[in-house]
């Protein structure tokens, strides 16, 4: 311990962690004095919160609730706002964060999905898109259909790093069209009216980066493709890749790397020529 | 608005935006460039930018139709729809200060004030609507309507030299109309998908680059030379081409009275280079 404090400049670094008891409930503020060591991310750092279970104003703290999987930036779940960026919680390393802005470190929940509690959010929304372009390819039978087409090898290259997506929803979050949605449930309302509810107002909103690419993977896979008319017709509704306002944020924080203005300009070709195909080959 | 109202709009939303883009192009950004190159040749003379206007005066009665129907229509719902849209976006360039980040915001910016330049600048020059009620009782009276085709350069001289706000403010306006125009250029081709990779998009914004310089060096220096127009003696050179127009029957009385119906508030300033000139037939019927 003692070795690392005499290595290091610091001994503890200020976190400061926008923090919300209940849906219902209002955001507030709360600092942290944390013990620095090497090597540390944003996870260690709120399991050493949670081991203090104090604030740096002394004050006896529930621990920080965050959401988390696999600890190695697949899984999309601990994505949040570190120093104002939108990045996954595990891949955030304190020694580079605080290189950048070395007075604190600054958590809070993403903006653009309704907060649960402190860190956790709810992004369903991103799952209500993804079904309702069908981002798979769907296999309605359990007898042997024989092997699929063969891929050639430039397609498996177009492919790979679109099939990279963990659903994190950094590409929304950081998008300037991609606009929160929070629907709150009425009194008395039943599971099934609010669900509905939900998906109506989902359904307005923008689709999103994530979304229009995903349509791009299927739509060119071999088999896929067989229902690429209906995909592209489902990026066409309201809400759809027409919202998009080519302000390239999406591409610039993905943590996977993803060609999300490339695949955003082939849905929109895609889109061009479909909706010529609506117009004039009715 | 009314719920069936919102859902036409709702399930056409795509056609729509489209059509927003693609107004953007054609005709309006189109008829800027028209527009801004037409300016530009008063940097030659005072008689290139008149026979210029003559050109498009051509058309007669009929321009009130391309004026509508290509124009302002156009422009009005590519505004309209645009200023709907800014509404629709949370910009956000200092959190994530990327070029393209930058240039969204900017665009929404420059979209508003070019809506309100054009708005002005069009009521400046042109006067909205010319039915005469409309010219004489408020178009003139609010300093509007000033532009007069066949005194074309001495008319924008003095509208662009009555104080020194107007050619800042143009210079100011027409700036974000071309900054407009060439960034939406870029974003319109991501947009339909004829650029769709990284390099593409990067090649396909330097063309946006070079357009807009092109269209920025025209339009301002355009700006300067209005700025420096001699009315006097630009009236002076309208008058004797507008005579030898009539005579050789490019223009005819009709026209040329219709006109002066419209123009006699802006060219009683003009009188005393007129005064010294043979009487001009259009004068006598025309106030």
């Amino acid at each position: 311990m003692s070795n690392h404090s005499s290595t290091t400049k610091r001994k503890t670094f200020a976190v400061r962690v926008l923090r919300k008891d209940s849906p219902e409930s209002e955001s507030y503020w709360e600092r942290h004095d944390v013990e620095y060591e090497p090597d540390m991310n944003i996870i260690s750092v709120l399991q050493k919160i949670a081991s203090k279970g104090e604030s740096s104003s002394g004050k006896k703290i529930a621990p920080v609730a965050w959401d988390c999987n696999c600890l190695e930036e697949v899984c999309g779940a601990c994505t949040m706002v570190v120093n104002g960026k939108t990045r996954q919680a595990c891949s955030s390393l304190i020694d580079r964060l605080l290189e950048e802005s070395p007075s604190e470190i600054v958590l809070s929940p993403m903006s653009k999905f309704p907060v649960v509690r402190d860190l956790v959010v709810d992004r369903k929304r991103i799952f209500h898109n993804l079904k309702k372009v069908k981002a798979w390819v769907p296999v309605d039978t359990y007898s042997d259909m024989g092997p699929g087409p063969k891929q050639s090898r430039q397609q498996q290259e177009e492919a790979y790093p679109l099939s990279e997506c963990m659903s994190c929803g950094c590409c929304l979050e950081a998008c300037p069209q991609y606009l929160k949605i929070e629907v709150t449930r009425k009194n008395g309302e039943t599971d099934e009216a609010f669900e509905q509810r939900q998906k109506e107002a989902y359904d307005k909103g923008f689709i999103g980066a994530n979304t229009i690419s995903q349509v791009v993977l299927f739509n060119n896979n071999p088999t896929g493709q067989m229902n690429a008319k209906e995909r592209t017709d489902a990026i066409m509704q309201e809400g759809g890749i027409q919202i998009c306002g080519n302000a390239q944020n999406c591409v610039a924080v993905c943590p996977k790397e993803i060609p999300l203005t490339t695949s955003i300009a082939k849905a929109g070709r895609a889109a061009t020529i479909r909706g010529l195909q609506r117009i004039f080959d009715k | 608005m009314s719920s069936a109202q919102s859902s036409f709009l709702a399930r056409h939303e795509f056609l729509i935006r489209r059509l927003h883009s693609l107004t953007g192009l054609l005709p309006v950004g189109a008829y800027m460039c028209v527009h801004l190159f037409t300016n530009a040749t008063i940097l030659d003379s005072v008689q290139l930018f008149q026979n210029a206007i003559y050109g498009i005066h051509t058309l007669g009665d009929a321009l009130i139709l391309v004026e509508w129907g290509f124009i302002f229509l156009p422009l009005i719902f590519h505004a309209v729809l645009g200023m709907a849209y800014v509404s629709g976006g949370l910009p956000n360039p200092t959190a994530y200060s990327y070029g393209s980040n930058w240039r969204y915001t900017l665009q929404r910016a420059t979209g508003i004030i070019a809506f309100l330049f054009i708005f002005w600048h069009v009521f400046h020059m042109h006067g909205w609507f010319h039915a005469e009620w409309w010219l004489e009782n408020v178009a003139r009276p609010l300093g509007g309507a000033m532009f007069s085709p066949y005194n074309a350069a001495s008319t924008a001289g003095k509208a662009m030299q009555s104080t020194p706000i107007v050619p800042i403010l143009y210079t100011i306006g027409v700036l974000a109309c071309v900054f407009h125009f060439a960034n939406g250029l870029w974003t319109m081709g991501i947009t339909w998908g004829l650029w769709t990779t990284p390099q593409a998009q990067k090649r396909a914004n330097f063309l946006s680059i070079g357009v807009g310089t092109l269209l920025g060096i025209v339009s301002l220096s355009a700006i300067a030379a209005f700025t420096q127009v001699d009315t006097k003696k630009a009236g002076e050179i309208e008058e004797h081409l507008q005579e030898k127009r009539l005579e050789s029957g490019f223009i005819n009385e009709k026209q040329l009275h219709h006109k002066s119906v419209d123009d006699h508030s802006t060219d009683q300033e003009n009188s005393t280079s007129k005064g010294d000139e043979t009487p001009k037939p259009q004068n006598g019927s025309g106030t």
